[in-house]
């Protein structure tokens, strides 16, 4: 770790943590690929932004869980918030005749106070918008997936995608972050009630 | 200059008559604030859920403010709409939050009220379906014309925000 800094110009945060499992009542195997999408002013340090998890098989007791526990670990720099990195997962599994088909897509934003977090990630599958195509997908095994998953972390063009939630991830991440308070910004609120020592003139 | 950064989440919806739902929404602001990035309104994708309990949208939220002033602090404005197997639309409610003033990761609920109509027109919802609609979509925020309506209340929005302040405390700004 570089030295005590007085004038930081970028700020780090540095998120660890694991896709832990998922709940997905109607299936039997998945595996899930996650990647980290970010804003212009973002530029990851260490950290592998991509990966795939192993296939797992949903548990035979009365919880049906599917566990991954899928190590995540990325270190960003940044001088604005603006574009605040997200965390897309989206999980795959075989239909009944063995082809890999998506079975969800989710997103969720890298928490931002420093700390311990765990998070349930919603996920949602494009779905046809005609019954014929429904039922073509059923039989060909193509069914709809977006093009690039990390469209479901931005708000523009979804407005006209159909999509049929079923079932959710659990993320937990510990949150590190480095000189937010320095650049003036605060995340919490007891950071809002230091006033500075030297008093800066405000135009 | 003060900046407020409000990074999010519109969640999902739930308590509504039935989920097959999408959502309008926008952020409204005073005039001493300034929209340096970000979008300020969008549409939610619809979401046909299995889980016939809530709709999930997780449509993201990323906006930069600029503020000279405290007044005007921003709102989030919020049109519930509900789209049939045959792809028709019908509005299911209105709702409106502020956005947090103290800086932190907030979960906020958003309860929402739809219009009443005058008996015939109910009984032609009840049929045929549709809504009454305010012609001003701005009452939904402001609240000067309010008493003339009558409403009924329908599910609420689950949303999560993050609000990230700077130089509020060089300010000598609470909260």
């Amino acid at each position: 770790m570089a030295g005590i800094n007085p004038n930081p110009t970028v700020f780090l945060l540095m998120a660890n943590g694991q896709i832990e499992s998922a709940v997905f009542p109607d299936f039997d195997e998945l595996y899930c690929k996650f990647s980290f999408v970010h804003g212009q002013d973002w530029v990851v340090t260490s950290g592998l932004e991509e990966g795939i998890s192993q296939i797992t098989r949903r548990s035979r007791d009365e919880r049906q869980l599917f566990v991954w526990n899928f190590p995540l670990d990325i270190t960003y720099k940044s001088t604005n918030p603006y574009g605040w990195p997200q965390l897309v997962v989206s999980c795959y599994g075989p239909d009944v005749f063995g082809r890999d088909i998506v079975r969800g897509y989710g997103a969720i934003h890298i928490p931002m106070t420093p700390g311990k977090h765990k998070v349930k990630v919603p996920m949602f599958v494009p779905v046809s918008s005609s019954k014929l195509q429904q039922i073509t997908s059923w039989l060909l095994g193509r069914r709809p997936e977006f093009v690039d998953p990390k469209v479901v972390a931005q708000g523009e063009g979804r407005d006209v995608t159909r999509v049929r939630s079923q079932g959710y991830a659990m993320v937990s991440f510990n949150i590190v972050t480095r000189d937010l308070k320095k650049l003036g910004y605060d995340l919490s609120p007891s950071d809002v009630t230091s006033i500075p020592l030297s008093s800066t003139v405000i135009s | 200059m003060a900046e407020v950064h409000v990074i999010g989440q519109l969640v999902g919806a739930s308590e509504f008559p039935s989920h097959s739902l999408f959502c309008k929404w926008g952020l409204h602001a005073g005039g001493a604030w300034k929209l340096i990035a970000g979008v300020k309104e969008g549409q939610t994708h619809v979401d046909n859920p299995e889980n016939e309990q809530a709709a999930y949208w997780s449509h993201p939220i990323d906006v930069h403010y600029a503020t000279k002033g405290l007044q005007g602090w921003p709102r989030l404005h919020l049109q519930v709409w509900y789209q049939d197997i045959h792809g028709r639309n019908e509005l299911y409610g209105y709702g409106f939050v502020h956005v947090p003033s103290s800086p932190g990761c907030h979960t906020i609920e958003c309860v929402t009220w739809k219009p009443n109509g005058t008996f015939q027109e109910e009984l032609m919802q009840y049929f045929v379906g549709g809504c009454p609609q305010l012609k001003n979509p701005d009452l939904v925020y402001a609240g000067a014309d309010r008493y003339k309506l009558h409403t009924t209340a329908m599910g609420k929005v689950q949303i999560r925000l993050n609000v990230i302040l700077r130089n509020f405390d060089k300010y000598g700004v609470e909260c």
